[in-house]
Protein backbone atom coordinates (compact mmCIF):
# COMPACT_ATOMS: atom_id res chain seq x y z
CA UNK A 1 0.00 0.00 0.00
CA UNK A 2 3.08 2.29 0.67
CA UNK A 3 4.55 1.06 -2.67
CA UNK A 4 1.29 2.42 -3.66
CA UNK A 5 1.18 5.62 -2.64
CA UNK A 6 4.74 6.48 -2.88
CA UNK A 7 4.12 5.72 -6.99
CA UNK A 8 1.21 7.70 -7.27
CA UNK A 9 3.06 10.54 -5.47
CA UNK A 10 6.19 10.11 -7.99
CA UNK A 11 3.26 10.31 -10.96
CA UNK A 12 2.07 14.12 -9.57
CA UNK A 13 5.59 15.01 -8.94
CA UNK A 14 6.05 13.95 -12.74
CA UNK A 15 3.43 16.05 -14.37
CA UNK A 16 3.82 18.72 -11.89
CA UNK A 17 7.61 19.12 -12.98
CA UNK A 18 6.73 18.55 -16.93
CA UNK A 19 3.87 21.26 -16.65
CA UNK A 20 6.51 23.34 -14.95
CA UNK A 21 9.39 22.75 -17.46
CA UNK A 22 6.51 23.47 -20.30
CA UNK A 23 5.83 26.93 -18.76
CA UNK A 24 9.49 27.64 -18.07
CA UNK A 25 10.33 26.88 -21.78
CA UNK A 26 7.09 28.79 -23.03
CA UNK A 27 8.30 31.70 -20.63
CA UNK A 28 11.68 32.18 -22.47
CA UNK A 29 11.85 35.92 -23.77
CA UNK A 30 11.56 36.19 -27.29
CA UNK A 31 14.12 36.78 -29.73
CA UNK A 32 11.79 37.51 -32.40
CA UNK A 33 11.42 41.24 -34.13
CA UNK A 34 9.61 43.45 -32.23
CA UNK A 35 7.13 46.20 -33.20
CA UNK A 36 6.64 48.95 -31.07
CA UNK A 37 2.61 48.90 -31.76
CA UNK A 38 2.42 45.48 -30.37
CA UNK A 39 1.85 44.30 -27.27
CA UNK A 40 3.93 41.33 -26.76
CA UNK A 41 3.44 38.34 -23.58
CA UNK A 42 6.84 39.63 -22.12
CA UNK A 43 5.42 43.27 -21.95
CA UNK A 44 2.21 41.71 -19.85
CA UNK A 45 4.93 40.38 -17.32
CA UNK A 46 7.00 43.58 -17.13
CA UNK A 47 6.80 44.30 -13.72
CA UNK A 48 7.45 42.03 -10.96
CA UNK A 49 7.05 42.60 -7.62
CA UNK A 50 5.88 45.87 -5.41
CA UNK A 51 8.55 47.96 -7.71
CA UNK A 52 9.05 50.17 -4.86
CA UNK A 53 6.85 53.00 -3.13
CA UNK A 54 3.81 53.83 -3.97
CA UNK A 55 3.82 58.12 -5.34
CA UNK A 56 2.16 60.24 -3.12
CA UNK A 57 -0.91 61.38 -4.75
CA UNK A 58 -0.48 59.73 -7.80
CA UNK A 59 -2.76 57.02 -9.79
CA UNK A 60 -1.54 58.14 -13.04
CA UNK A 61 -0.71 55.44 -15.20
CA UNK A 62 -1.85 52.28 -17.07
CA UNK A 63 -3.38 49.65 -14.89
CA UNK A 64 -3.88 45.64 -15.53
CA UNK A 65 -6.81 43.54 -14.47
CA UNK A 66 -7.58 40.24 -14.09
CA UNK A 67 -8.56 39.55 -17.86
CA UNK A 68 -5.47 41.62 -19.01
CA UNK A 69 -2.94 38.75 -19.41
CA UNK A 70 -1.15 40.13 -16.85
CA UNK A 71 -1.34 37.45 -14.41
CA UNK A 72 -3.01 39.65 -11.90
CA UNK A 73 -4.76 37.97 -9.57
CA UNK A 74 -8.49 37.61 -9.29
CA UNK A 75 -11.16 39.70 -8.23
CA UNK A 76 -13.36 39.29 -4.67
CA UNK A 77 -16.59 38.65 -6.53
CA UNK A 78 -19.77 40.67 -5.82
CA UNK A 79 -21.89 39.35 -3.29
CA UNK A 80 -23.86 36.75 -4.67
CA UNK A 81 -26.54 36.37 -1.84
CA UNK A 82 -27.64 39.58 -1.84
CA UNK A 83 -29.42 41.37 0.88
CA UNK A 84 -32.29 42.22 -0.84
CA UNK A 85 -35.77 44.35 -0.25
CA UNK A 86 -39.04 42.63 -1.70
CA UNK A 87 -38.89 45.23 -4.97
CA UNK A 88 -34.73 44.06 -5.43
CA UNK A 89 -35.29 40.38 -5.39
CA UNK A 90 -38.33 41.22 -7.57
CA UNK A 91 -35.59 42.77 -10.14
CA UNK A 92 -32.99 40.07 -8.69
CA UNK A 93 -35.29 37.59 -10.22
CA UNK A 94 -35.72 39.06 -13.53
CA UNK A 95 -31.98 39.43 -14.85
CA UNK A 96 -31.33 36.07 -16.10
CA UNK A 97 -26.99 36.38 -15.69
CA UNK A 98 -24.62 33.93 -17.94
CA UNK A 99 -22.81 33.82 -14.49
CA UNK A 100 -25.67 32.27 -12.31
CA UNK A 101 -25.55 29.31 -14.64
CA UNK A 102 -28.19 30.55 -17.46
CA UNK A 103 -26.84 30.23 -20.91
CA UNK A 104 -26.25 32.98 -23.87
CA UNK A 105 -28.98 31.35 -25.57
CA UNK A 106 -31.72 32.42 -22.43
CA UNK A 107 -29.70 35.09 -20.89
CA UNK A 108 -31.63 38.44 -21.02
CA UNK A 109 -28.38 40.61 -20.07
CA UNK A 110 -28.34 43.90 -21.94
CA UNK A 111 -24.74 43.76 -22.96
CA UNK A 112 -24.67 40.60 -23.54
CA UNK A 113 -27.37 39.94 -26.12
CA UNK A 114 -27.88 43.71 -27.36
CA UNK A 115 -24.44 45.30 -26.67
CA UNK A 116 -26.07 47.79 -24.50
CA UNK A 117 -23.10 49.73 -22.49
CA UNK A 118 -22.58 47.85 -19.17
CA UNK A 119 -22.84 51.02 -17.44
CA UNK A 120 -21.02 52.29 -13.97
CA UNK A 121 -20.88 50.48 -11.41
CA UNK A 122 -20.33 46.93 -13.49
CA UNK A 123 -17.25 48.70 -16.09
CA UNK A 124 -15.32 49.01 -13.02
CA UNK A 125 -15.75 45.05 -11.90
CA UNK A 126 -16.77 42.67 -15.38
CA UNK A 127 -14.05 42.22 -17.87
CA UNK A 128 -11.48 44.29 -16.46
CA UNK A 129 -8.80 44.21 -19.02
CA UNK A 130 -6.68 47.68 -18.39
CA UNK A 131 -7.22 50.67 -17.32
CA UNK A 132 -5.63 54.01 -17.67
CA UNK A 133 -6.60 56.85 -14.96
CA UNK A 134 -4.86 60.13 -15.90
CA UNK A 135 -6.14 63.70 -14.14
CA UNK A 136 -7.01 67.42 -14.83
CA UNK A 137 -6.50 70.33 -11.64
CA UNK A 138 -10.30 69.69 -11.41
CA UNK A 139 -11.02 65.95 -11.98
CA UNK A 140 -9.75 62.25 -12.45
CA UNK A 141 -10.30 60.56 -15.59
CA UNK A 142 -10.35 56.81 -15.69
CA UNK A 143 -9.75 55.80 -19.15
CA UNK A 144 -11.46 51.51 -19.23
CA UNK A 145 -10.46 49.43 -22.56
CA UNK A 146 -13.18 47.19 -22.23
CA UNK A 147 -15.97 48.93 -24.57
CA UNK A 148 -13.82 52.13 -24.85
CA UNK A 149 -15.26 54.13 -21.89
CA UNK A 150 -14.04 57.01 -20.15
CA UNK A 151 -15.36 58.21 -16.87
CA UNK A 152 -14.61 61.66 -14.84
CA UNK A 153 -14.43 62.31 -11.43
CA UNK A 154 -14.42 65.59 -10.42
CA UNK A 155 -12.51 66.83 -7.23
CA UNK A 156 -12.62 70.53 -7.49
CA UNK A 157 -15.18 70.47 -4.04
CA UNK A 158 -18.89 70.18 -6.16
CA UNK A 159 -21.75 68.01 -3.97
CA UNK A 160 -23.27 65.14 -5.90
CA UNK A 161 -26.51 65.81 -7.40
CA UNK A 162 -29.63 64.28 -5.86
CA UNK A 163 -32.64 65.14 -7.80
CA UNK A 164 -33.33 62.74 -10.55
CA UNK A 165 -37.01 62.62 -10.50
CA UNK A 166 -39.84 65.50 -10.56
CA UNK A 167 -39.97 67.86 -13.40
CA UNK A 168 -38.15 71.07 -13.71
CA UNK A 169 -34.70 72.32 -15.66
CA UNK A 170 -32.79 71.46 -12.21
CA UNK A 171 -33.77 67.60 -12.73
CA UNK A 172 -30.21 65.35 -13.11
CA UNK A 173 -30.99 62.80 -15.92
CA UNK A 174 -29.51 59.56 -14.73
CA UNK A 175 -26.41 58.80 -17.43
CA UNK A 176 -24.69 55.73 -17.67
CA UNK A 177 -21.59 56.29 -15.59
CA UNK A 178 -23.32 58.67 -13.42
CA UNK A 179 -22.16 61.42 -11.77
CA UNK A 180 -19.09 61.30 -9.70
CA UNK A 181 -16.74 63.33 -6.99
CA UNK A 182 -13.50 62.11 -5.92
CA UNK A 183 -11.22 62.99 -3.11
CA UNK A 184 -7.75 62.15 -1.44
CA UNK A 185 -8.32 60.64 1.79
CA UNK A 186 -4.65 60.31 2.59
CA UNK A 187 -1.73 59.99 0.48
CA UNK A 188 -2.41 56.68 -0.82
CA UNK A 189 -5.96 56.37 -1.09
CA UNK A 190 -8.68 58.13 -3.46
CA UNK A 191 -12.25 57.89 -2.80
CA UNK A 192 -15.06 57.93 -5.11
CA UNK A 193 -18.71 58.53 -4.93
CA UNK A 194 -21.06 57.71 -7.65
CA UNK A 195 -24.59 58.28 -7.93
CA UNK A 196 -27.62 58.94 -10.68
CA UNK A 197 -26.66 55.78 -13.12
CA UNK A 198 -29.14 54.73 -15.78
CA UNK A 199 -31.58 52.36 -14.05
CA UNK A 200 -32.07 50.26 -16.75
CA UNK A 201 -28.48 48.39 -16.32
CA UNK A 202 -26.96 46.04 -14.28
CA UNK A 203 -24.64 47.14 -11.57
CA UNK A 204 -22.99 43.60 -11.97
CA UNK A 205 -22.14 40.83 -14.30
CA UNK A 206 -24.42 39.08 -11.89
CA UNK A 207 -26.99 41.35 -12.65
CA UNK A 208 -27.69 43.10 -9.54
CA UNK A 209 -30.44 45.64 -9.90
CA UNK A 210 -29.82 49.32 -8.85
CA UNK A 211 -32.24 52.44 -8.66
CA UNK A 212 -31.19 55.54 -10.30
CA UNK A 213 -30.42 56.74 -6.40
CA UNK A 214 -28.01 54.28 -5.64
CA UNK A 215 -24.86 55.38 -4.89
CA UNK A 216 -21.38 53.89 -5.15
CA UNK A 217 -18.21 54.42 -3.24
CA UNK A 218 -14.71 53.34 -4.74
CA UNK A 219 -11.65 53.09 -3.04
CA UNK A 220 -8.40 53.34 -4.53
CA UNK A 221 -5.85 52.52 -2.45
CA UNK A 222 -2.27 51.74 -4.08
CA UNK A 223 0.07 49.70 -1.83
CA UNK A 224 3.07 49.74 -4.10
CA UNK A 225 4.85 51.56 -7.19
CA UNK A 226 3.20 47.98 -9.35
CA UNK A 227 -0.11 46.92 -7.06
CA UNK A 228 -3.39 49.28 -6.96
CA UNK A 229 -6.71 47.85 -5.09
CA UNK A 230 -10.48 48.92 -5.81
CA UNK A 231 -12.77 48.36 -3.28
CA UNK A 232 -16.55 49.16 -4.26
CA UNK A 233 -19.42 49.09 -2.27
CA UNK A 234 -23.47 50.20 -3.44
CA UNK A 235 -25.76 52.10 -0.92
CA UNK A 236 -29.34 51.34 -2.22
CA UNK A 237 -31.70 51.60 0.61
CA UNK A 238 -34.62 50.75 -2.24
CA UNK A 239 -33.02 47.65 -3.27
CA UNK A 240 -31.03 46.23 -0.45
CA UNK A 241 -31.33 46.22 3.16
CA UNK A 242 -27.68 47.32 3.47
CA UNK A 243 -24.62 48.14 1.84
CA UNK A 244 -23.81 45.88 -0.82
CA UNK A 245 -20.45 44.53 -1.13
CA UNK A 246 -19.02 45.07 -4.90
CA UNK A 247 -16.00 43.37 -4.54
CA UNK A 248 -12.15 44.50 -4.40
CA UNK A 249 -10.36 44.45 -8.14
CA UNK A 250 -6.73 43.91 -8.39
CA UNK A 251 -4.34 46.17 -10.85
CA UNK A 252 -1.10 45.55 -11.96
CA UNK A 253 0.97 48.80 -13.39
CA UNK A 254 1.54 47.62 -17.07
CA UNK A 255 3.39 51.04 -18.52
CA UNK A 256 3.65 49.66 -21.89
CA UNK A 257 0.24 48.04 -22.21
CA UNK A 258 -1.75 48.69 -25.39
CA UNK A 259 -5.24 49.62 -25.23
CA UNK A 260 -6.78 46.83 -28.13
CA UNK A 261 -9.66 47.72 -29.56
CA UNK A 262 -12.47 46.09 -27.73
CA UNK A 263 -15.96 47.48 -28.93
CA UNK A 264 -18.85 45.53 -28.98
CA UNK A 265 -20.23 46.15 -32.41
CA UNK A 266 -23.74 44.94 -32.89
CA UNK A 267 -23.85 43.55 -36.38
CA UNK A 268 -20.70 41.40 -35.06
CA UNK A 269 -22.55 40.40 -31.78
CA UNK A 270 -25.86 39.59 -33.53
CA UNK A 271 -23.53 37.20 -36.17
CA UNK A 272 -21.94 35.38 -33.13
CA UNK A 273 -25.13 34.85 -31.32
CA UNK A 274 -27.14 33.46 -34.26
CA UNK A 275 -24.38 31.61 -36.10
CA UNK A 276 -22.61 30.23 -32.50
CA UNK A 277 -23.95 31.25 -29.40
CA UNK A 278 -27.60 30.28 -30.10
CA UNK A 279 -27.10 27.17 -31.41
CA UNK A 280 -25.06 25.93 -28.66
CA UNK A 281 -27.15 27.12 -26.05
CA UNK A 282 -30.08 25.65 -27.14
CA UNK A 283 -33.08 24.90 -24.24
CA UNK A 284 -33.06 21.75 -24.34
CA UNK A 285 -28.91 21.71 -23.23
CA UNK A 286 -28.65 20.15 -19.33
CA UNK A 287 -27.57 22.98 -17.46
CA UNK B 1 -7.40 -1.16 -1.64
CA UNK B 2 -8.82 2.72 -0.78
CA UNK B 3 -5.04 4.66 -1.11
CA UNK B 4 -5.01 2.89 -4.57
CA UNK B 5 -7.80 4.02 -5.56
CA UNK B 6 -7.55 7.63 -4.08
CA UNK B 7 -4.25 7.77 -5.49
CA UNK B 8 -5.77 6.76 -9.25
CA UNK B 9 -8.07 9.48 -8.63
CA UNK B 10 -5.64 12.15 -7.87
CA UNK B 11 -3.72 11.05 -10.79
CA UNK B 12 -6.45 11.16 -13.53
CA UNK B 13 -7.72 14.88 -11.54
CA UNK B 14 -3.90 16.07 -12.31
CA UNK B 15 -4.14 15.05 -15.94
CA UNK B 16 -7.41 16.77 -16.47
CA UNK B 17 -6.22 19.99 -14.95
CA UNK B 18 -3.64 19.98 -17.90
CA UNK B 19 -5.42 18.97 -20.43
CA UNK B 20 -9.32 20.68 -20.37
CA UNK B 21 -9.93 24.05 -20.70
CA UNK B 22 -11.41 26.56 -18.21
CA UNK B 23 -13.46 28.89 -20.10
CA UNK B 24 -13.63 32.10 -18.05
CA UNK B 25 -15.88 33.65 -20.13
CA UNK B 26 -18.71 33.05 -22.26
CA UNK B 27 -21.00 29.45 -22.74
CA UNK B 28 -18.51 27.17 -20.73
CA UNK B 29 -21.43 24.80 -20.01
CA UNK B 30 -21.90 24.60 -23.23
CA UNK B 31 -19.81 22.68 -24.52
CA UNK B 32 -19.03 18.55 -24.22
CA UNK B 33 -15.57 19.24 -22.92
CA UNK B 34 -14.66 15.34 -21.97
CA UNK B 35 -13.02 14.65 -25.64
CA UNK B 36 -12.44 17.11 -28.41
CA UNK B 37 -13.49 16.35 -31.62
CA UNK B 38 -10.96 15.98 -34.43
CA UNK B 39 -11.62 17.30 -38.04
CA UNK B 40 -8.58 15.95 -40.13
CA UNK B 41 -8.46 18.26 -43.56
CA UNK B 42 -10.56 20.76 -42.87
CA UNK B 43 -10.94 23.47 -44.99
CA UNK B 44 -11.33 27.13 -43.44
CA UNK B 45 -13.92 28.98 -45.20
CA UNK B 46 -14.50 31.98 -42.94
CA UNK B 47 -12.20 33.12 -40.09
CA UNK B 48 -14.12 36.02 -38.13
CA UNK B 49 -12.01 38.44 -35.83
CA UNK B 50 -14.65 40.01 -34.29
CA UNK B 51 -16.28 40.82 -30.55
CA UNK B 52 -16.67 38.92 -28.41
CA UNK B 53 -15.64 35.82 -29.88
CA UNK B 54 -13.57 35.30 -32.98
CA UNK B 55 -15.27 32.53 -35.03
CA UNK B 56 -13.65 29.96 -37.02
CA UNK B 57 -15.73 28.65 -39.86
CA UNK B 58 -14.70 25.54 -41.98
CA UNK B 59 -15.70 22.43 -43.94
CA UNK B 60 -14.92 19.16 -42.57
CA UNK B 61 -15.95 16.00 -44.66
CA UNK B 62 -16.41 13.40 -42.51
CA UNK B 63 -16.12 9.41 -43.26
CA UNK B 64 -19.44 9.24 -45.81
CA UNK B 65 -17.98 12.06 -47.55
CA UNK B 66 -20.43 14.28 -46.21
CA UNK B 67 -19.59 17.94 -45.91
CA UNK B 68 -19.80 19.44 -42.74
CA UNK B 69 -20.64 23.10 -41.82
CA UNK B 70 -18.56 23.86 -38.44
CA UNK B 71 -18.26 27.35 -36.60
CA UNK B 72 -16.37 27.83 -33.61
CA UNK B 73 -15.33 30.15 -31.06
CA UNK B 74 -11.68 31.41 -29.22
CA UNK B 75 -11.62 33.05 -26.55
CA UNK B 76 -11.35 36.91 -26.58
CA UNK B 77 -9.89 39.13 -28.17
CA UNK B 78 -7.00 40.65 -26.76
CA UNK B 79 -6.13 36.96 -25.05
CA UNK B 80 -5.85 35.63 -28.68
CA UNK B 81 -3.62 38.59 -29.62
CA UNK B 82 -1.15 38.28 -26.59
CA UNK B 83 -0.15 34.88 -27.33
CA UNK B 84 0.03 35.44 -31.14
CA UNK B 85 -3.46 35.47 -32.98
CA UNK B 86 -3.85 38.22 -35.83
CA UNK B 87 -6.92 38.47 -38.22
CA UNK B 88 -5.06 36.62 -40.99
CA UNK B 89 -3.71 33.95 -38.98
CA UNK B 90 -6.31 31.39 -40.40
CA UNK B 91 -7.34 32.09 -44.10
CA UNK B 92 -9.78 30.89 -46.50
CA UNK B 93 -8.92 27.94 -48.18
CA UNK B 94 -6.27 26.63 -45.57
CA UNK B 95 -6.85 23.08 -45.13
CA UNK B 96 -5.86 21.99 -41.39
CA UNK B 97 -7.20 20.16 -38.53
CA UNK B 98 -9.38 21.40 -35.96
CA UNK B 99 -9.76 20.58 -32.30
CA UNK B 100 -13.10 21.41 -31.02
CA UNK B 101 -15.46 20.85 -27.72
CA UNK B 102 -18.69 20.22 -29.51
CA UNK B 103 -22.08 22.16 -27.78
CA UNK B 104 -24.31 19.88 -25.94
CA UNK B 105 -27.06 20.96 -28.40
CA UNK B 106 -25.15 18.68 -30.86
CA UNK B 107 -25.26 21.64 -33.42
CA UNK B 108 -22.17 21.84 -35.71
CA UNK B 109 -20.89 24.56 -33.46
CA UNK B 110 -18.20 24.65 -30.68
CA UNK B 111 -15.61 26.08 -28.53
CA UNK B 112 -11.94 25.67 -30.55
CA UNK B 113 -9.40 23.89 -28.53
CA UNK B 114 -6.20 24.10 -30.91
CA UNK B 115 -5.50 24.33 -35.11
CA UNK B 116 -2.44 21.87 -36.30
CA UNK B 117 -0.96 23.41 -39.66
CA UNK B 118 0.68 21.10 -42.26
CA UNK B 119 3.96 22.32 -41.44
CA UNK B 120 4.18 21.14 -38.11
CA UNK B 121 2.87 23.93 -36.60
CA UNK B 122 0.37 24.36 -33.83
CA UNK B 123 -2.31 27.21 -32.60
CA UNK B 124 -3.88 27.02 -29.67
CA UNK B 125 -6.82 28.81 -28.23
CA UNK B 126 -6.33 31.53 -25.18
CA UNK B 127 -8.13 29.93 -22.85
CA UNK B 128 -7.05 26.37 -22.91
CA UNK B 129 -4.12 27.28 -20.47
CA UNK B 130 -2.78 30.25 -22.16
CA UNK B 131 -5.12 32.86 -20.93
CA UNK B 132 -2.44 34.71 -18.70
CA UNK B 133 0.04 36.41 -20.74
CA UNK B 134 1.60 33.11 -22.62
CA UNK B 135 2.69 31.86 -18.87
CA UNK B 136 1.36 28.55 -19.28
CA UNK B 137 0.87 27.93 -22.63
CA UNK B 138 2.14 29.86 -25.94
CA UNK B 139 -0.51 30.08 -28.16
CA UNK B 140 1.96 30.93 -31.06
CA UNK B 141 3.06 28.34 -33.89
CA UNK B 142 5.46 26.57 -32.55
Amino acid sequence: MRRTSTVGLAGVAGVLLLSALVTAQNTAPSTAPRSPWKYYPEDARANVGPGGPAPKRDLGGTWAGESSGAGVKGPVRPEREPPLTPLGKQLWDRNKAESRGVLIADSNDPHLRYCDPFGFPRNMTDQIRAMTITSLPDRVFVLILFQTIWREIWTDGRALPANFAGRGANVHDPTYNGYSVGRWEDDYTFVAETTGMAPETWATEAGHPHSVEARVTERYHRSSKNDLTLTMTMDDPTLYTRPLKLGEIYFRWIPSQTFFNTTCIPSSLQRYLKEMADPAGGASVAR
Amino acid sequence: MKPKVLMMAVLIAAFAAIDRPSFAHHGGTAFDITTPVVLKNAVITEFLWINPHPLIKADYKDDKGNVQQWTMELGGLVGAQLIGWTRTSLQPGDVVTLYVWKAKTGALVGRFNKVDFPDGTTMRDSQTGADDGGRSDSGQRN
